[in-house]
């Protein structure tokens, strides 16, 4: 049964929308944008911001848009004379006790209020009086900071806290100019999506304790990403600037996280911008790992290779890694000859879980090497040469290794255990610096996009395993851009039958299978 | 002090709970059962209540700072509410006030250390036609003057 069509004319324009939607969503799609800071598409109704009030013919009064339905026939005004001297007055009122410490504040860019003051009252304070004073830089929780004072009461973290994270831990106390956002006393906004609240608040109100003073928004360049922390693989955005990562916010896709993100998430690019990043290609000599030229690194994988019968060789990708770094690293070692994988996974013990965002499996691309047929590891066996994309623990590696004669060769971004047992490293780009896709646990296809380049001399996975063909003499897999390796993938492995670029765009596409 | 519900404050609690459509709606009336027996509103007893109603202590803490007639610090055997608005001040509430804090020695909010009398300025007592008016627990005092004061505060035990 589909939802009755009504008729509504908006600024003009008319069209038809389902009955029952609000008017700041119908105006949306007439192209006429209306004001708000109290509405927010996935929490419930508030209407005490009164920004949206709008001119509704045949109503005395202005109404607010957020919590007028569309009824059939309506005519309704949003920009009229009418309506801009009374948005005008709102935001006059809404400023009478706000600190408008902009230069100091760090919503500045990309705040509602400086937006809708530049463009709907930009005249100077008749207020003669002293402001309400409020307490500052609060620690919420671990996450959050508030500034009471920048508060403009629209509530909108309160009902996230309630309705979303399900922890109503915030309230406003006292009241009047009093009025404050507040967590019950002794407690702390904690739960593990709170962060949430710094993003849908439409002021400088709540802030980020790891972002905030560390880079003005407009500085900022955005990329659109998936999380890599869990198999759910929320969609977002990395902000940036100049090599550094400063921040992710969620992305929206319904299918997947909506619109938000789980706290642990947000902190997931802190290892790109960590001092132990690897740089050059290494190999052992007289025990240590020493920095060579990516040519000797190539040759001497070359050497191993020709020299290792390949029934002793194993190939162990990552639940960690793109679809594409698994592909052309499997693909690679199939054309030498290799016939034993396996792919290794992050391992956590009690890991965090919900019914919501927060998957118990932190790996993002499970179900991608799974789809590519790779098992688990299993330490059954032991080989001479073994190839690992990303950090397994020693004590793993030491099962299936050979005493003498071995060679292990790692692709990894990071110094640490991952390498202490490796002969030859070769580094790689962290998420944050990969062009790639994810599949999460709906086995959605999703496209990570590079924020900048990795440093010195990283190159992803399949660039190393086309250096490597080459120095093997082999034909296949040589790939001169990621596209190359994502049609490659489609057309090798049936379950990624039909992925492109183009299919998966920014919101994902689900394997058949 | 150790703040629990008594026999009497429960059964009173089950009955209010039948009055109202969810458990929610009931939180004004059971925290004024709650300062009746405990005197104020500690933050014992907005946890106790809260858990009561399977609300979170944060909604009772908005609703306990919103309204200004529950008591969020103790207050003495007699509570002295000086009504401030218009008519009483117009009949000079103020200078009903000065004479209370001269008197008792205290200041707005504060209790005697005797624990015996707190006084507070409060919002219209809808006794504007007997300004300046106040009362004391639930009892209302009109026509105020100095000398009356005296007498009233002396025939308090």
């Amino acid at each position: 049964m589909s939802t009755p069509l009504a008729k509504v004319t908006i600024d003009g324009k008319e069209l038809e929308v389902p009955a029952g939607t609000n008017l700041i969503e119908a105006a949306k799609k007439a192209g006429s944008a209306i004001p708000h800071y109290c509405y927010h598409e996935k929490l419930s109704i508030a209407g005490n911001c009164r920004i949206c009030l709008v001119d509704i013919e045949k109503t005395p009064k202005l109404s607010i848009a957020c919590n007028t339905k569309v009824t059939d026939g309506m005519v309704v005004h949003t920009n009229n004379q009418k309506v801009l001297e009374a948005r005008q007055s709102v935001l006059e009122f809404i400023l009478v006790n706000h600190p408008i410490d902009c230069p100091v504040c760090d919503q500045a860019g990309e705040c509602k209020l400086q937006d809708y003051y530049m463009k709907h009252d930009l005249k100077a304070s008749r207020m003669k009086e002293e402001k309400v004073h409020k307490d500052k830089a609060i620690a919420l929780g671990p996450n959050v900071m508030l500034d009471q004072e920048r508060c403009i009461l629209c509530s909108r973290c309160i009902r996230f806290c309630k309705e979303i994270a399900e922890e109503d831990q915030l309230c406003f106390s006292e009241r009047g100019n009093h009025n404050e956002l507040t967590v019950y006393p002794g407690k702390k906004l904690d739960n593990p999506y709170a962060m949430n609240t710094i993003d849908i608040c439409p002021v400088g109100a709540l802030t980020s304790k790891d972002f905030r003073f560390k880079q003005r928004v407009w500085f900022l360049k955005e990329v659109d990403s998936v999380c890599p922390g869990c198999a759910t693989g929320c969609n977002i955005k990395i902000s940036h600037n100049k090599g550094v990562a400063y921040r992710l916010l969620p992305r929206q896709n319904e299918a997947v996280n909506e619109t938000w993100m789980c706290d642990g998430g947000r902190f997931t690019f802190k290892p790109t911008n960590a001092e132990n990043r690897l740089r050059h290609p290494m190999v052992r000599s007289e025990g240590a790992l020493k920095v060579v030229r990516q040519e000797k690194a190539i040759e001497d994988i070359a050497k191993v290779l020709a020299a290792v019968p390949v029934s002793s060789i194993l190939g162990i990708a990552s639940a960690q890694f793109t679809n594409e770094s698994n592909f052309a690293f499997w693909k690679f070692l199939k054309e030498v000859g290799v016939t034993d994988f396996y792919y290794q996974a992050l391992e956590v013990s009690n890991p965090s879980q919900d019914d919501y965002l927060i998957h118990p499996d932190k790996n993002p691309n499970r179900a991608g090497v799974e789809a590519l047929g790779l098992k688990a590891l299993v330490e059954d066996k032991r080989y001479q040469l073994i190839f690992i994309l990303g950090d397994l623990p020693s004590a793993r590696l030491q099962k299936i290794l050979l005493d003498r004669q071995r060679t292990v060769v790692v692709f990894s971004s990071h110094e640490g255990e991952g390498v202490e047992l490796a002969d030859i490293v070769l580094p790689v780009p962290t998420w944050v610096e990969e062009n790639g896709t994810f599949t999460n646990k709906q086995k959605r296809v999703q496209r990570i996009l590079p924020a900048f380049s990795a440093p010195a001399e990283n190159k992803s996975v399949w660039e190393w395993t086309s250096l490597l063909a080459k120095a093997c003499k082999k034909e296949k897999p040589v790939y001169q851009q990621i596209n190359e390796v994502m049609a490659d993938l489609s057309e090798t492995i049936p379950d990624f039958k039909g992925v492109n670029p183009d299919k998966v765009g920014n919101q994902g596409f689900v394997l058949m299978s | 002090m150790k703040f629990e519900w008594t026999k009497e404050n429960k059964k009173e609690i089950e009955d209010i709970l039948t009055r109202y459509p969810t458990k929610k709606a009931a939180l004004l009336p059971i925290l004024h059962v709650a300062q009746e027996e405990f005197g104020w509103i500690s933050p014992e007893v907005m946890e106790m209540v809260a858990q009561e109603l399977d609300i979170s202590p944060a909604h009772v803490y908005g609703v306990v700072t919103f309204y200004t007639m529950y008591n969020r610090k103790p207050v003495g055997k007699y509570h002295l509410q000086v009504c401030r608005t218009l008519s009483c001040a117009m009949m000079g509430s103020d200078r009903i006030t000065s004479y209370i804090k001269k008197k008792l020695n205290i200041n707005i909010g504060e209790t005697t250390s005797d624990n015996r009398f707190t006084l507070n300025e409060v919002e219209c007592l809808a006794s504007c036609g007997t300004a300046p008016a106040m009362t004391i627990n639930e009892k209302y005092f009109e026509n105020l003057t100095e000398a009356e004061l005296d007498k009233i505060l002396e025939s308090l035990e």
